[in-house]
């Protein structure tokens, strides 16, 4: 007996009741697909995450104020801890960690922007000229905050685009003065429009040097300071360095020191749970296609009682009966496991032309798992169709009763 | 030599036991032609499934070329049915969506010979029952005559020893069922031994010699040239001898 011979034997029953074969196909079909593209899904949130924090630069460390116990969480912006992040504490990590290129203080809030009668609320950030490389900044006009001594604020602003446009129109910004609050300041540069960014959306906000925001709000504190840390630097290392240092000036570890590297793998691995869930949701729709193929075996076997006992007849064996009945499982399963492949692949690639922004691929190893899950699918549930065909008493089966 | 000792076959249906066989004792010489007949449920056909191997029975030994094949496991049986036995039916039990040729190769799948040597032999063996023309013919382009040269083509393909054929001619009208028989006869002629279970006595009277049951026994053995008319035959009050005929010549 060879396998090409039962091969060909099987796909012609499968081939014999087109319909029936179909539509116990269309279940796996749905399986998969569902699979491909939710998986899909998951790796493309995945890799957006992934080249969000990448335009953002790997090897940057935030430090905030408060401890925070859970790592993953994003710190506060302003909050009355006991020990504040100063300017201060910017300058000394600057000057005494050597790996570290630029410490920048960064200083959040919220106020009121106007040129003339127009007024808009939105955040403004105080930082240094360090920021522009830091976030990846790009401008459309003039240019970012200059280099100065960092606790001499001058009274510029960088807008973005859409307060830009929002308070000028087409008119040319730069060199006009904008009120802050009840603070003047002279617009020296406008930024290109980038959007949203990891929850901030960069053209909405206006940035100033973070030494006139913090007299604006009259705080002696920033909500929080960033690290750039040079290429090939110990981020571990660095890390420590700086949490030694910061609680020699405190007295305390009133401070939370998150690198952008922890973030981003707390996301991604919440992100592949997830991805891995919402796959495992749709496996089930796989075993339930399972059902389908073992329904409609089950369902052939008693239609073909009397084929059953012819080949018992001829002389096939039991476990020549059994090869049989689970091949042609197995061949229903894996003919709907490649269509569903087709289809899911095809719909995949619809929707990442659909949505630029986000690369939809399915990974391989959800490709490789549902092609295999589809035949296991096949083979499990055909096994009690096929043992059942192979036990039938062949007198009877011949009887056709 | 086909040899039964004390063959009983019983099916228990709920609480009541149905005796099929009833210790039936026969021997079968090489290349004999015999014919079984019988009423109906009177268990020529338990008895030939018992003899292809298809059915065990519950008591009693079986020996096939000095072998008991009645202790024989599953594997063992189907091994026998594939090389020593070939079947044919009165309903011809071939699979529609295969061609003639097909059907025909189906036993050699099993026996694992190879596709091209398959192929050779399937044509020969349709050349042998001159269905050459209807090699690619499927089982519902045929007629009821060519189905059963089919099936007999099926049969002898792996060129067993004894042929059993159950009602060969009960689906079939006068004229192919004589082909039928013609094509049988030849076969014994070879050398096979065949054993046919018939109502008809036009078919018994072919035989070397016909065994008669009844209620699971046998109750008379005669030679083929002795069978006349049904009364002689079944044993029968006259009167039952034409209900018997009425009803026999209908079907099973």
């Amino acid at each position: 007996m060879s396998f090409r011979d039962l091969f060909g034997f099987a796909l012609s029953a499968v081939l014999q009741n087109r319909r029936r074969s179909g539509l116990s196909l269309v279940g796996v079909v749905i399986g998969v697909v569902a699979v491909l593209s939710l998986t899909a899904i998951g790796e493309g949130a995945l890799r957006y995450v992934t080249s969000q924090f990448a335009s953002l630069g790997s090897s940057i460390v935030n430090v905030s104020p408060g401890k925070n116990e859970t790592t993953g969480a994003m710190p506060h912006g302003i909050g009355g801890v006991p020990n504040d992040l100063t300017l201060q504490d910017a300058i000394v990590i600057e000057r005494r960690v050597q790996e570290i290129r630029a410490a920048v203080p960064v200083s959040v809030s919220t106020d009121v922007v106007s040129h003339l009668q127009r007024a808009r609320r939105g955040p403004v950030v105080g930082a240094t000229a360090d920021f522009e490389r830091l976030q990846h900044l790009d401008l459309a006009t003039g240019s970012f905050l200059p280099e100065s001594e960092l606790d001499r604020g001058a009274s510029v602003v960088v807008l973005g685009q859409a307060v830009a446009r929002e308070l000028f129109d087409e008119a040319n910004p730069l060199g006009a003065t904008v009120r802050i609050g009840s603070w003047r300041m002279r617009v020296i540069g406008v930024l290109r429009g980038r959007g949203q960014q990891l929850g901030m959306d960069v053209d909405e906000v206006v940035f100033i040097p973070v030494a006139a925001s913090m007299r604006m709000a009259n705080k002696s504190s920033v909500s929080r300071i960033m690290l750039e840390l040079w290429p090939r630097a110990d981020q571990d290392a660095v890390i420590e360095q700086v949490k030694q240092l910061l609680i020699a000036r405190h007295d305390e570890e009133d401070f939370t020191l998150i690198s952008q590297d922890a973030v981003l793998s707390s996301l991604s691995s919440i992100l592949g749970i997830l991805t891995l869930v919402v796959a495992g949701i749709a496996s089930v729709s796989l075993a339930v296609a399972g059902i389908g193929i073992m329904n409609v075996m089950l369902v052939s076997v008693s239609e073909r009682r009397d084929e059953v006992g012819l080949l018992k007849a001829v002389g096939a064996n039991q476990r020549q009966i059994l090869f049989i009945f689970l091949l042609e499982a197995a061949l229903l399963s894996c003919a709907g496991g490649l269509l569903g492949l087709a289809i899911g692949t095809l719909l995949v690639a619809i929707g990442d032309l659909a949505y630029p922004t986000v690369d939809l691929v399915a990974p391989v190893w959800a490709v490789v798992s549902v092609i295999a899950l589809s035949l296991g699918t096949g083979i499990v549930f055909g096994v009690l169709p096929a043992w059942r065909a192979s036990r039938l008493d062949p007198v009877a089966a011949l009887q056709g009763h | 030599m086909i040899r039964v000792e004390g063959l009983w076959r019983t099916y228990t249906m709920g609480e009541d036991e149905l005796h099929a066989l009833r210790g039936v004792d026969e021997a079968i010489e090489d290349g004999e032609y015999v014919a079984i007949m019988g009423p109906s449920g009177s268990g020529k056909s338990t008895l030939l499934n018992v003899l292809g191997c298809l059915d065990s029975p519950s008591r009693g030994r079986y020996f096939l070329a000095g072998e008991d094949v009645a202790g024989l496991g599953e594997d063992a049986l189907a091994e026998t049915r594939l090389r020593r036995i070939g079947f044919i039916f009165q309903s011809f039990h071939l699979v529609p969506r295969l061609t003639a040729v097909q059907n025909v190769e189906m036993p050699m799948i099993f026996a694992g010979v190879s596709p091209a040597d398959r192929r050779a032999r399937a044509k020969a063996s349709l050349a042998a029952v001159g269905l050459s023309d209807r090699e690619d013919h499927r089982p519902n382009e045929l007629s009821g005559g060519q189905k059963q040269r089919v099936a007999i083509a099926r049969s002898t393909v792996m060129d067993p020893g004894l042929l059993l054929a159950d009602e060969p001619t009960g689906n079939l009208d006068s004229r192919s069922g004589a082909q039928v028989l013609d094509l049988l006869a030849e076969l014994h002629a070879g050398g096979r031994t065949l054993v046919v279970v018939t109502h008809d006595p036009s078919v018994a009277r072919r035989a070397d010699r016909v065994v008669v049951m009844r209620d699971g026994e046998i109750v008379k053995r005669l030679r083929g040239d002795d069978v006349s008319d049904l009364g002689s035959l079944f044993d029968l009050d006259p009167e039952d001898a034409a209900a018997e005929a009425a009803s026999g010549a209908v079907g099973r």
